[in-house]
């Protein structure tokens, strides 16, 4: 334990080497070889077609899956599979379920944020106030005296995220968090994203919306087949186009574009590469000033 | 059942203090049962329904509905009370069928009216409960009342999952409509198999993928949740108890 602790930097929250599992009964490695290390505080985008192992690797992260081998550091420190490394880690990592039908085990939105809590030895009054902030901080005031069968499926997600928030946890991990949702409410969740990283909270993310991963993330990871295809900046990743259709996804619309009018001459030379629409719409309305060629 | 979920949430009477409720169904219930008196039944019959109707603002309509359906039991029930096949006519009513009657005493009648007018009494304290309590506020009643936990927590994930599985349900079914499933009995029939078979896996992967988000919280076998209390008020309690008082008078006087 000694010698690992001395290797370890402080900017990682979570280590992963070489981690590779499999389902019972199957062949194929839902992770094979599996490495990559997350600086805490960041935002990492998850990216890859369904199989790759995104969902996979986050039941490895807070012990729900032990891996059949590698190993996974958290805090610098390699999990322990015993109840108490567990609860440890779970404390430290939670996961907010694709499908908040089966995160959200109770009819009612109080109980149900309060569990976590309770679970990490909080006491009542405590627990209370804890998640009485979070339902005002999610803003889940207006329906939290509804049975959870009653709610939206964005009502939902608000509360399986606030079921994560109330435990104050290092790093949250969102499975397609805006699968499902309308416009309305995929921003909301943006939002309350946007939130946690103010935090301090590490977030990572799956999706597969690139042009949401390439203007939110600091770091994207394509995954391919249980295996990180590249981790990097987003210009990094998105940059490369080869590998991009290797994991089956186009480069974010904002970047083709910029692409397309700078070939034209129809905008200046960014310093930094559009992140978003937005970026690109000031660039083109600045870049008019510029223009040369004219 | 569903129905009753949806209005328990409406009521008026929703953020009583759970165990009150509870005292004063249960109180009532066991007073109607034990008593067997038409004296006490009425009364709790028609205060029943003035707290739910009135007070709970549950819809006169649906709260007669509601009672249509244990009155059909009752009377279905009861019927093999009040009629007899005998040889000689008794002291209500008679007719004659071949060599018996088809008849009735008094005492008959009046024993079925007696049940039928208890019962009825008894299932209103129940829809009384029912109708103004969520199913979760019960549940945290319950756990005051120190009842297995286990038991609870069963209760709470079959409450939850009634939900979730009919929504499910009712998915299948209206995909197998869209592709003629049920166009006949025969493939009625075959769908409504197919939804089962599909159910009951779905069910399963559900409880694992349930189990591994519980887990993920920290789960350690024993469900521990906080419930919204509403404070109980020393007069309602009050109201209650001189109101069982009053019922246990008119019953032994």
């Amino acid at each position: 334990m000694k010698q690992e602790e001395k290797g370890y930097n402080e900017n990682w929250v979570i280590e992963a080497q070489d981690v590779s599992y499999a389902y019972e009964g199957n062949e194929e490695k839902a992770l094979d070889g599996l490495s990559l290390k997350i600086r805490r505080g960041s935002r990492v985008a998850f990216m890859g077609g369904n199989g790759s192992g995104k969902s996979t690797f986050f039941l490895c992260l807070n012990g729900i899956r032990k891996p059949d081998s590698g190993r996974i550091c958290i805090d610098g420190k390699p999990i322990e599979y015993t109840r108490k490394g567990l609860l440890d880690v779970r404390g430290k990592v939670g996961i907010v379920f694709q499908e908040p039908d089966n995160q959200l085990f109770s009819a009612s939105v109080y109980e149900e944020i309060s569990f976590g809590i309770l679970n990490l030895g909080a006491d009542e009054e405590m627990a209370g106030r804890e998640v009485e902030r979070v339902i005002r901080e999610l803003e889940i005031t207006p329906f939290q005296d509804r049975p959870a069968h009653a709610l939206s499926g964005g009502q939902k997600k608000q509360v399986a995220i606030a079921d994560i928030l109330v435990m104050h946890p290092e790093v949250m991990i969102l499975d397609e968090p805006s699968a499902a949702l309308d416009s309305v409410h995929a921003r909301k969740v943006e939002e309350i994203v946007e939130g946690l990283t103010g935090q301090g909270i590490t977030v990572l993310m799956a999706t597969h919306d690139i042009d949401y991963a390439y203007r939110w993330a600091d770091e994207i990871v394509l995954m391919h087949e249980g295996r990180v295809l590249r981790q990097g900046t987003p210009d990094e990743v998105c940059a490369d186009g080869r590998l991009l259709a290797e994991a089956g996804l186009e480069p974010p619309a904002v970047l083709r574009l910029y692409g397309c009018l700078k070939e034209n001459g129809m905008t200046g030379n960014a310093e930094k590469l559009p992140r978003s629409t937005d970026d690109l719409i000031s660039l083109i309305r600045s870049g008019g000033n510029k223009r040369t060629d004219g | 059942m569903l129905l009753i979920d949806k209005l328990s949430y409406r009521s008026k009477l929703r953020y009583v203090n759970a165990s009150e409720k509870l005292l004063y169904a249960v109180a009532t219930l066991a007073l109607c049962v034990i008593s067997r008196s038409v004296r006490t039944a009425m009364p709790v019959f028609a205060v029943n329904m003035v707290l739910t109707v009135w007070k709970g603002g549950i819809p006169l309509s649906r709260y007669m509905k509601l009672l249509l359906i244990p009155a059909a039991f009752l009377i279905a029930g009861t019927a093999a009370i009040v009629v007899n096949v005998s040889a000689v006519p008794l002291d209500a009513f008679a007719f004659p069928a071949g060599n018996f009657y088809i008849t009735g005493s008094r005492a008959g009648l009046w024993q079925a009216l007696k049940i039928c007018l208890t019962a009825l009494a008894a299932v209103s304290c129940l829809y009384f409960l029912a109708l103004n309590t969520v199913m979760t506020d019960i549940l945290g009643a319950l756990r005051k009342l120190k009842v297995p936990a286990l038991l609870i927590e069963l209760m709470l994930l079959i409450y939850r999952f009634i939900f979730v599985l009919s929504e499910t349900a009712s998915a299948i079914r209206v995909s197998q409509n869209s592709r003629l499933g049920n166009r006949n009995l025969r493939t009625g029939i075959r769908s409504f198999g197919a939804m089962g078979t599909a159910l009951f896996i779905l069910a399963l992967k559900r409880s694992n993928a349930l189990y591994d988000a519980m887990e993920s919280r920290c789960y350690d076998g024993t469900i521990r949740v906080l419930s919204k209390e509403y404070p109980a008020k020393a007069s309602e309690i009050t109201r209650v108890i001189v109101y069982e008082a009053v019922l246990l008078l008119v019953w032994i006087m």
